[in-house]
């Protein structure tokens, strides 16, 4: 993946683009008629010339290398939800909470993967963040121990890993 | 009998998610400020919606239609956090001060 050149890289994005929208559409519709697929290729084709007019297939949007990963990566996240969901419930029937801001720092590169790791510390019960700087998150805590679980740093090193 | 078992199964699911959505409207009213009602809202979006999802695919068995099911979980992935995310900043920006200590 790495030999490609950026041409040929930014063709590959809008292959995997149109496909993951066609199968979506199948996904949506389940139709097998000729005239209906075809008419969900036009469809298909007329998202594809919007978003790329919206300028949306740049490769910080459309990252290909996190594509395959992102299976693996939403297991791994459900997993990490159902953890911190337990906890949080807990603190809610036994009354033991006690919110508390800290900041996180983030070493992802690009935007993509700081808005993801934004995006997985509010969706796991317990932690909300509040404030974006350019490198380091205000993230509210339900309790000592939910905001000791983040400050471990195994998120963000999961998160970046995806983007290898 | 085995139509027995998945009937067992997705009813147990569901009962999983409805005791955190259960939870969460619980959360939702006893927590003391803004930012910590937003979790409870969250335990609502991700794992009371996530068991009740898996609890459907389940009863309705492997077909397009758990496909469309999934979709759903998916889609919540990117949406809740944005809302948790966006009432939080800005109860933060209008200057909302988290309450510190649980008092005892």
């Amino acid at each position: 993946m790495a030999k490609l050149n950026k041409d040929s890289l930014k063709t590959l994005s809008y292959i995997t683009y149109f496909i993951i929208l066609f199968v979506f559409w199948f996904i949506l519709s389940g139709y097998l008629k000729s005239l209906l697929l075809f008419f969900g290729l036009v469809s298909v084709l007329f998202v594809f010339w919007m978003s790329y007019r919206a300028k949306a297939l740049e490769e910080d949007s459309l990252p290909l290398k996190i594509i395959l990963r992102l299976p693996f990566y939403w297991i791994w996240l459900f997993k990490e939800i159902f953890k911190s969901g337990i906890t949080t419930t807990a603190l809610i029937w036994n009354g033991k909470y006690s919110p508390q801001l800290i900041s996180v720092k983030a070493s992802q590169k690009n935007r993509t993967g700081i808005a993801n790791y934004a995006n997985a510390i509010t969706l796991t019960p317990g932690t909300v963040t509040i404030e974006v700087d350019k490198k380091t998150f205000l993230v509210h805590a339900l309790s000592k121990k939910l905001s000791e679980d983040l400050q471990t740093d195994d998120m963000n090193k999961v998160i970046t890993d995806l983007d290898k | 009998m085995s139509h027995n078992y998945i009937e067992l199964i997705s009813l147990v699911l569901l009962a999983i998610g409805c005791f955190f959505i259960l939870s969460g409207s619980l959360g939702l009213i006893k927590l003391p400020d803004v930012f910590s009602r937003i979790h409870a809202a969250g335990l609502i979006d991700t794992l009371g919606s996530g068991f009740i999802v898996l609890a459907l695919i389940v009863y309705s068995g492997f077909s397009l239609l758990s496909l469309k099911l999934l979709l759903i979980p998916l889609f919540l992935i990117f949406t809740s956090p944005v809302t948790g995310h966006a009432i939080a900043l800005f109860a933060h920006e209008s200057g909302y001060k988290p309450k510190g200590k649980n008092k005892k």
